[in-house]
């Protein structure tokens, strides 16, 4: 299990170090003069020299390629060009508001959407399983953002049960600003999750260990619960994982709808104002992220899963 | 995978021998899809007239999408401004209108530029195998770890949104999909006898790969297609409602609900009317993929 | 006769809905007494399998079951569904075909074999753990006290279909259903099982009901045998009197096509045709295409089971005129 793990960990350098290369690639094949990009037309010659020094422009591409990512090996990201504040100060103000969101989402969509595809799977081809294709198919196709706006628009803008923007100061102030959010992105994720629980769950309960669990005596909730659920989670686990991205990436447009501060809003801000380190350290983020949920889903895999571990 | 939820369909699910062994012609399939079941038929008739209205917007459209007027601003929908006017007395109905070519011309370029970047790759890896199999894999791989969305919104924040830079970065976040599907397809036709006869025989690389290999693996990519250009569509829609997709004055629907939420306090219509259009379209665009599926590829129909 | 244990009377099994449902089992009937060991033998499609199910009601969704299942007493089939889970496990066991998926794979053997007693007895977890050990040693599992924490993918076949046995026995039932348990086996293995099964037999003292196409197993260890065809039940006898005097024309054929040690023929015989699909005899006997004695009457009635020596049946026209 060590040694897989290990291999694992060794298998993530060229990714990373692909992943630092695409970003340092993107952020120099930009149409036109970063710093001409970056300053505005009205910037003069000394103003553009001072900014191409800074940001080591001159250097030649191979150096600045090598800073380039042993800075980024140091999480040394450089400063805000707008505001001069340390890029690590910004990624620490904001990390935990995305990270706060993310996780409470996730946590929401598996409590609405586990249940369920358990219950429509339970109930197949009745009313609930036609309610979840239906209730799955409206969370396919409706844009995060714009279910966002729905709640915003009816429960803060009209009822005023929820505030409408910020993140709140204290953990009930906390939960009261993160509830409409995070349940804009749970509805979506359940949408998802409640369909593959069914799935998966209709698949496993077909199989011969649990008529096997049945003939034993196991009555029907302990078939489901126990044996068919567990099972189910496997396949279940990966889309947990692929949820999770995806709530990251749904963060956000609901950072903004909502306007929470987080990496997303960092990001999409840093864009709107051009700023160059901020943008790259914001891209960055999300890819360790990504990384580092699929490394921690193959953990999962390995701890759930005793054929992967007996094999490793 | 698609913001998560088109990974409902696994991708190796897609292929399959009956698709491979299909013998129908185009136009059985065509009509397999559009009669088969009320939901589809409804499905296609709603693409058929947004279609319809995004290719007529000039003519059909009661105002000039972007003049502004001070006098009209924020009005509720009446008789002259059916879905009311926005905070720079534009009339919504009208952007709505103009907007769905933004929205939609994504929804159609992006999925074939993928599927043609994507089966290159794809039948590449399949076919040569050996190192340029690794290369091609270990890139589609890391690629695929990424949702589509966030690959997207990543590209477009050092891109920047213009037109081409928006299909630049939904075919290159769809690519590694058709990559995988494409290459699985290949490595499966390859294995057929006539494949090897066809190389015993001594015919040429080029001539084997586009009479035998492509023809063969077509099905599963055109069900990719379809699903893809929903989520296209709504990843666009994503893109320009975090200002980074279609730019201002130019509508788009989803810029036009950014500009609703900034004016929220004063009129919903907008909103309304851009996320209905989204969800409608992306809906009707994944029931009629689901049929192509069921049409084409009937073993991992549901 | 003795007492039966259990007692299946016009049992019929159906699929689909509407006017022509399919019809797997057609109306049989047979019991197995106390200590009894049965064989239910017939190639695939006979329905032997559905019949097997049923006894624990398994059988999968959409089927409709009609007729008696008198288990002591106590008709099965009209029992209240949430009390057949006391029945299952308790007061019998089975034993499926696949050994290879019929064991879940994310709870080690040991913990199988535990739930099994857990769910019907309570006492304590050290006790439970003594008994686990015993049902391993008992089914013949080598060094079970390391075995315990295994998964089943550490096993091969046969040690599966041992731990299916005592998951089966953990509760020493007074019935043991074993659905082809040597089928998905090698030849080697079988004999094994085989053994354990006789080993089981006799320290149990279960009635067992065996389902098989192998006429081989049956010949080792059963004491009476039901031959079923098509859903229907043709001939029904103790196993000494149908191995030396089968009368159904459909066993006879059987009996012929297995090889013997002095075996003398260039060719093993072979019954001509093959088994009908399932629902597709309307009426008659539905051997009558593939059998060498049939009469015009076999097409339209189907022969009813007819008691020639004591606890010999036989559903034969062929049969019936002849002896008469």
């Amino acid at each position: 299990m060590a040694r897989y793990l290990f291999f694992r960990l060794l298998d993530m350098v060229p990714t990373v170090f692909l992943v630092l290369t695409m970003v340092f690639i993107a952020m120099r094949i930009l149409p036109g003069d970063p710093a001409l990009v970056a300053l505005g037309p009205n910037a003069d010659g000394g103003q553009l020299e001072a900014f191409r020094e800074k940001m080591g422009l001159n250097e030649p591409l191979g150096l600045q390629y090598v800073t380039f990512l042993s800075n980024a090996v140091r999480f040394d990201f450089g400063h805000s060009l707008m505001s001069d504040v340390p890029i690590g100060t910004l990624i620490a103000n904001n990390l935990p508001h995305t990270i706060y969101l993310t996780i409470a989402s996730v946590v929401l969509g598996l409590v609405m959407g586990i249940p369920f595809g358990v219950y429509a799977a339970t109930q197949r081809n009745k009313l609930p399983d036609s309610a979840l294709r239906i209730y799955s198919l409206i969370g396919y196709a409706i844009p995060d953002f714009y279910l966002a706006a729905v709640l915003l628009i009816v429960f803060s803008l009209n009822l005023g049960w929820f505030p409408i923007n910020g993140e709140g100061s204290g953990f009930w102030d906390g939960l009261h600003h993160i509830f409409l959010p995070a349940l804009t992105l749970a509805m979506l994720k359940s949408a998802f999750l409640g369909r593959l629980t069914r799935t998966s769950l209709l698949e496993v309960l077909g199989r011969d260990y649990v008529r096997t669990a049945r003939a034993k005596g196991a009555r029907e909730s302990r078939v489901i619960y126990r044996h068919a659920l567990r099972n189910a989670m496997l396949p279940l686990s990966t889309g947990i994982g692929i949820s999770i991205l995806a709530t990251l990436s749904g963060s956000v447009a609901i950072e903004l709808v909502f306007n929470r501060p987080g990496i997303g809003r960092l990001l999409i801000n840093a864009i709107q104002e051009r700023d160059y380190p901020v943008i790259q350290a914001g891209v960055m983020m999300f890819a360790f992220f990504v990384i580092l949920v699929n490394l921690a889903m193959d953990i999962v895999y390995l701890i759930a899963d005793p054929r992967i571990r007996m094999k490793s | 995978m698609t913001d998560a939820r088109l990974s409902d369909f696994p991708v190796d699910d897609l292929i399959s021998r009956e698709a491979l062994a299909d013998e129908r012609g185009l136009g059985d399939v065509v009509r397999q899809v559009i009669f088969g079941r009320i939901s589809t038929q409804v499905a296609f008739f709603v693409v058929v007239v947004f279609v319809v209205v995004a290719i007529l917007a000039p003519w059909i459209a009661p105002y000039d999408p972007v003049r502004q007027s001070i006098l009209q601003i924020n009005k509720h929908p009446s008789w002259d401004h059916w879905l009311g006017t926005d905070q720079f007395g534009r009339d919504v109905l009208s952007r709505m209108i103009h907007g769905s070519r933004n929205s939609l011309i994504f929804g159609l370029l992006s999925p074939v530029f993928a599927a043609f970047f994507g089966t290159i790759l794809g039948v590449s890896a399949g076919y040569f195998g050996g190192i340029v199999d690794r290369l091609i894999s270990r890139i589609v791989d890391m690629l695929m770890a990424f949702p589509e969305l966030l690959l997207a919104i990543l590209i477009a924040a050092a891109l920047g949104g213009s037109f081409w830079n928006i299909v630049v970065v939904l075919t290159v976040a769809f690519t590694p999909g058709f990559a995988r599907v494409a290459r699985a397809s290949t490595l499966a036709v390859k294995q057929e006898p006539y494949v090897e006869a066809a190389v015993a025989a001594g015919v040429s690389t080029p001539l084997i790969i586009f009479r035998h290999i492509v023809p063969n693996i077509a099905a599963p990519i055109v069900v990719l297609m379809t699903l893809w250009s929903a989520s296209s569509i709504r990843i666009e829609a994503t893109l320009s409602f975090l200002g980074i997709g279609t730019q201002p004055p130019n509508p788009s629907w989803g810029n036009i609900i950014r500009d609703g939420l900034s004016n929220m306090f004063a009129t919903q219509w907008p909103i309304v009317a851009g996320g209905l259009a989204i969800t409608i379209v992306v809906l009707a665009i994944s029931i009629l993929g689901d049929s192509v599926r069921d049409v084409l590829d009937p073993e991992t129909a549901r | 006769m003795s007492e039966a244990l259990l007692d299946i009377k016009d049992l019929t099994i159906e699929f689909g809905s509407g006017s022509q449902p399919l019809r797997v089992v057609d109306n049989i009937s047979f019991a197995v007494s106390l200590g009894e060991t049965v064989g239910i033998v017939g190639e695939s499609g006979s329905g032997k399998s559905m019949t097997a199910l049923s006894v624990l009601r398994l059988v999968p969704e959409g089927a409709r079951v009609s007729g008696q299942i008198i288990f002591e007493g106590r008709d099965l089939l009209k029992l209240p569904k949430r009390e057949m889970p006391a029945i299952r496990g308790k007061e019998i066991g089975m034993i499926f075909q696949e050994p290879m998926s019929s064991l879940n794979p994310l709870m080690t053997i040991g913990d199988q074999i535990d739930e099994a007693i857990r769910l019907h007895e309570d006492i304590p977890a050290p006790e439970r753990r003594k008994r686990v050990l015993a049902l391993l040693r008992l089914v013949g599992m080598p060094d079970p006290e390391n075995r315990l924490s295994a998964y089943p993918d550490q096993f091969s076949g046969g040690m599966r279909q041992r731990v299916m046995a005592a998951i089966a026995m953990a509760c020493n039932p007074k019935l043991l259903i074993a659905d082809e348990p040597t089928t998905a086996l090698d030849v080697t293995i079988q004999a094994q099982v085989l053994a354990m099964m006789l080993d089981i037999r006799a320290r149990f003292n279960s009635s067992i009901l065996l389902i098989t196409h192998d006429l081989g197993v049956v010949a080792e260890i059963c004491e009476r045998v039901v031959v079923m065809y098509a859903g229907r039940i043709l001939e029904d006898a103790d196993a000494r009197s149908l191995f030396s005097n089968a009368r159904h024309p459909y066993t006879q054929g059987l009996l012929r096509s297995v090889p013997t040690l002095n075996d003398t023929r260039k060719r093993l015989y072979q019954i001509p045709g093959s088994v009908p699909p399932a629902g597709t005899i309307k009426a008659g006997c539905p051997f009558r295409p593939r059998c060498s004695v049939r009469m015009e009457r076999c097409a339209v009635e189907m022969p009813p089971l007819r008691t020639y020596d004591p606890g010999h049946r036989v559903a034969c026209w062929a049969t019936a005129e002849a002896a008469a």
